[in-house]
């Protein structure tokens, strides 16, 4: 094939879910314009929320890589079935998820002190971060396995779904859980 | 990720395990994004439909990353392991990249300008094309020099790219993303 037919190729296969994480991209980035002038009640917030963003996406990019490939292999149903393996890899990925939320916060809170910036406190942090990691687990979990299962039985390839639902929806929610988790911290520490 | 579907490799911890000490290494690489992040506030509060671009410039430069750098690990693991500049099949992965690149950059910028019609915004199309394709044509060409360098080094130290390189390479293209896109959009907006 030459250069040309080969290359419009790659990118036919791939613009589509360019697209749609493109505009999942634009929406998050309403919210986080909105989300700018709150850095003032809380600083260190812009530091977390690109961290925040990229763990979403690695931790549900790999339940979901670990799902399809279980659903090739056969061991595992397209079902929302008390299945040991499927259990097993939901409840890695929330500890996975909410355990590296904690270490965001902590990170962020270490870092900015020790480069004499000025933080929020500690426990702001973790709260925003707990809140939002946690809402966003319970969407994520559920959406990802609810397009994976109904992909599979409709005969798409689920590796092909896993990518642009996870950045689309971890956009969009994680986002949308960071400005409600920042809000709700703003009332509940006066 | 590798899983031979036996029930041991599917055990909660046995998945923590091999991913959480990753997951702390990647948040520490990230972070420096975030710093930047935070010391351009005062422009991202002058500006704020930069700060709603932000978002797809992290993951739009993770995705390019994450597409060339699996097409080449597909390569090596089919054993086609030289590299050689005349070999057409590298060039379309290439071109295709930085046709993506710009395709999604353009877009970005012409997004960002209709996002700015509806919550208002002084920043022209001009200037928003300026720094979308100015940022997203440094981030193409780093996407494709950091996914060559990571395939290759890793097949050369044995490493499968796959389990670890794919992830920190897409980390390193978001950090550098955001610095690149903020130093651009300072640099036009200042003009």
């Amino acid at each position: 094939m030459s250069v040309r037919s080969e290359a419009w190729t790659i990118y036919r296969q791939a613009l589509p879910i360019l697209l749609v994480s493109l505009l999942g991209g634009l929406f998050a980035g309403l919210v986080l314009e909105e989300m700018v002038p709150k850095v003032a009640d809380f600083p260190g917030l812009l530091v977390m929320i690109p961290v925040f963003l990229a763990t979403r996406g690695n931790v549900y990019g790999a339940l979901g890589g670990r799902i399809s490939s279980g659903l090739h292999q056969g061991v595992i149903e397209p079902r929302f079935v008390r299945d040991d393996r499927l259990v097993n890899a939901v409840v890695a990925s929330l500890v996975n998820a909410i355990g590296v939320s904690i270490v965001i916060a902590v990170l962020t809170w270490l870092v900015l002190h020790g480069l004499g910036r000025e933080v929020a406190t500690l426990f702001e942090l973790v709260a925003i971060m707990l809140i939002s990691g946690v809402l966003t687990a319970v969407v994520l979990v559920a959406g990802l396995l609810g397009v994976i299962f109904v992909g599979f039985e409709r005969g798409y390839d689920p590796d092909n779904l896993v990518g642009p639902v996870v950045t689309t929806l971890g956009d969009i929610f994680g986002m949308l859980f960071l400005l409600f988790a920042v809000v709700a911290v703003e009332v509940l520490v006066p | 990720m590798g899983s031979d579907g036996g029930l041991d490799t599917w055990s909660t911890r046995s998945i923590v395990r091999t991913m959480f000490p990753l997951l702390v290494v990647l948040s520490a690489i990230v972070l420096w994004a975030g710093l930047t992040l935070e010391e351009a506030e005062e422009l991202l509060a002058e500006y704020g439909l930069l700060a709603v671009m932000v978002p797809t410039i992290i993951g739009t430069g993770g995705n390019l990353g994450a597409i060339l750098s699996s097409r080449l690990t597909t390569r090596f693991h089919l054993g086609m392991t030289d590299l050689d500049v005349r070999d057409p099949d590298l060039w379309a992965n290439v071109v295709a990249i930085v046709a993506l690149a710009l395709t999604i950059f353009t877009l970005l910028g012409v997004g960002a300008f209709l996002v700015g019609l509806v919550i208002g915004s002084t920043l022209s199309l001009p200037v928003l094309l300026a720094i979308s394709i100015g940022s997203g044509t440094a981030i193409a060409i780093l996407v494709v020099v950091f996914s060559f360098a990571a395939t290759y080094g890793s097949y050369r130290l044995g490493v499968d790219p796959d389990d670890t390189t794919i992830p920190i390479i897409t980390s390193l293209i978001d950090v550098f993303g955001v610095v690149i896109f903020l130093a651009v959009a300072s640099l036009v907006v200042g003009l």
